[in-house]
């Protein structure tokens, strides 16, 4: 009777601070959780961020293509109207091919300029390679970060926060099934042994998330 | 004959009646707050990624839009100068023919030369439309049209497959936010079951821990309702 007076007295005791524990550990995983959740948001909104920059970069290096395209074909044109005036066997057409080709072109090639000067943009036939005046810009311009990866990444922390979550239930749970072997006289025991088994598991699981996805990370 | 008459003694109520039943539900309780907390994060998790995808094709979709109107423009600006030299070179020409019948040498070999420069203008413009140059769209018979249409169609075939893409996780998110609130709602609803538990287990009275148990499982039954409509809406 005395042993199990010592016993119960020293099982209280040791309960309460193994409640306390859980608790610890509970407040860091749900914590930890919400850290994850959070660095998970914040790639989310990284990616977001670096499309809207590719987008604009794509926006800008189309308009100028296309100012270019629409300078350099008024350019050609002009061009085969003075080789046609070139040809001819009027004087008078003849000599407004001079001043046109001497002052007007020129001018003309400037304003399209690469796509009209480069002679690499220029095709057999005399129009102009619009792709691989495109890929040049997109080469030339400011290297943004593919939203991919971004996302990617942000997927993975949203996958270990889903896993964290089931881990800090489990934290939860113990705790729960320790309070009530701490407060009811029946069957102590069991529910000390389903809380501690609940925790241990709990604990298991949150480091084994952890570690394979800082494995996982490692590798991406 | 003397005997006194004993009075009755109502029979004692048992005060601990009914507590191990509130703990087992109190149990239950929070067994089930933890799976619907699960359900609740893993539900937001899904939203939060269908909205993300969603903005990032809406992005695209802007991108392409924008793509597509400076692409149509050059496009039909190149194809209506090529029509307007072609049609003053044909001009030109009947003009010549015209004034060679009156007899007006001169003035027909200037329009011959005004016809030539526009003809010439109209042959490298007709090297430059994707109307002229690309099978898909170039005229099936001489003086024919282009397939404009067909083009129209096939440049804004990007966009739409991208724009289907935006609708369809535009929709994935709704669903899953939609799943999220109702689990939050599922979840509340349990915290008033806690707190019927709770008085349960403070009272005194058995009838009223009874009163208040039997309460918190109608509580119960109803979030569990909320939890199956939401995982089979």
């Amino acid at each position: 009777m005395k042993k199990q007076n010592w016993f119960m007295s020293h099982f209280e005791v040791a309960n309460a601070i193994l409640i306390a524990l859980v608790s610890l550990t509970t407040a860091f995983s749900v914590w930890r959780t919400n850290v994850v959740g959070s660095n998970a948001a914040d790639e989310s909104r990284v990616g977001l961020i670096d499309a809207v920059k590719n987008q604009a970069l794509d926006n800008e290096n189309y308009r100028k293509l296309y100012e270019e395209a629409g300078f350099s074909y008024q350019f050609a044109v002009k061009e085969a109207e003075v080789i046609s005036l070139e040809a001819s066997s009027d004087a008078g057409a003849k000599s407004r091919a001079r001043n046109i080709r001497q002052y007007l072109l020129p001018n003309m090639q400037l304003l399209g300029q690469p796509l009209a000067t480069d002679e690499k943009y220029r095709k057999a036939d005399g129009t102009f390679d619009l792709e691989q005046r495109f890929s040049d810009l997109k080469n030339d311009g400011e290297a943004i970060p593919d939203p991919a990866a971004s996302f990617a990444h942000a997927d993975l922390l949203f996958s270990e926060q889903r896993w964290l979550v089931v881990g800090s239930i489990l934290l939860a749970l113990s705790l729960f099934w320790l309070t009530l072997a701490e407060m009811s006289e029946r069957l102590r025991a069991i529910q000390f042994v389903v809380g501690l088994a609940t925790y241990l598991f709990g604990m298991a699981w949150f480091l084994g998330v952890e570690f394979v996805f800082f494995l996982l990370q490692r590798g991406a | 004959m003397n005997g006194t008459v004993l009075p009755s003694v109502p029979e004692q109520e048992n005060p601990e009646r009914y507590k191990s039943l509130v703990i087992i539900l109190t149990v239950l309780t929070t067994v089930l707050a933890a799976v619907l907390a699960a359900l609740q994060s893993d539900a937001s998790i899904r939203a939060d990624i269908a909205n993300r995808d969603s903005q990032f094709y809406a992005i695209q979709v802007s991108g392409e839009l924008h793509r597509v109107g400076l692409v149509t423009n050059y496009e039909f600006n190149v194809f209506t100068d090529y029509l307007t030299n072609l049609q003053q070179a044909t001009i030109f020409e009947l003009t010549a023919l015209e004034q060679e019948q009156a007899g007006d040498t001169k003035a027909a070999q200037a329009t011959h030369e005004l016809s030539a420069v526009s003809q010439a203008r109209a042959d490298l413009g007709e090297k430059f439309s994707i109307f002229y140059t690309d099978a898909r769209y170039a005229p099936k018979e001489q003086g024919g049209l282009p397939n404009a249409d067909q083009y129209l169609l096939d440049l804004n075939e990007k966009m739409n497959e991208i724009l289907t893409k935006q609708n369809e996780a535009a929709d994935v998110y709704a669903t899953w936010n939609r799943k999220a609130d109702s689990y939050v709602t599922a979840l509340t609803i349990l915290a008033v079951a806690f707190f019927l538990f709770g008085l349960a287990q403070a009272v005194k009275s058995a009838r009223m821990r009874l009163t208040f148990t039997s309460f918190g499982i109608v509580v119960i039954l109803f979030s569990l309702l909320v939890t199956f409509l939401t995982l089979l809406g």
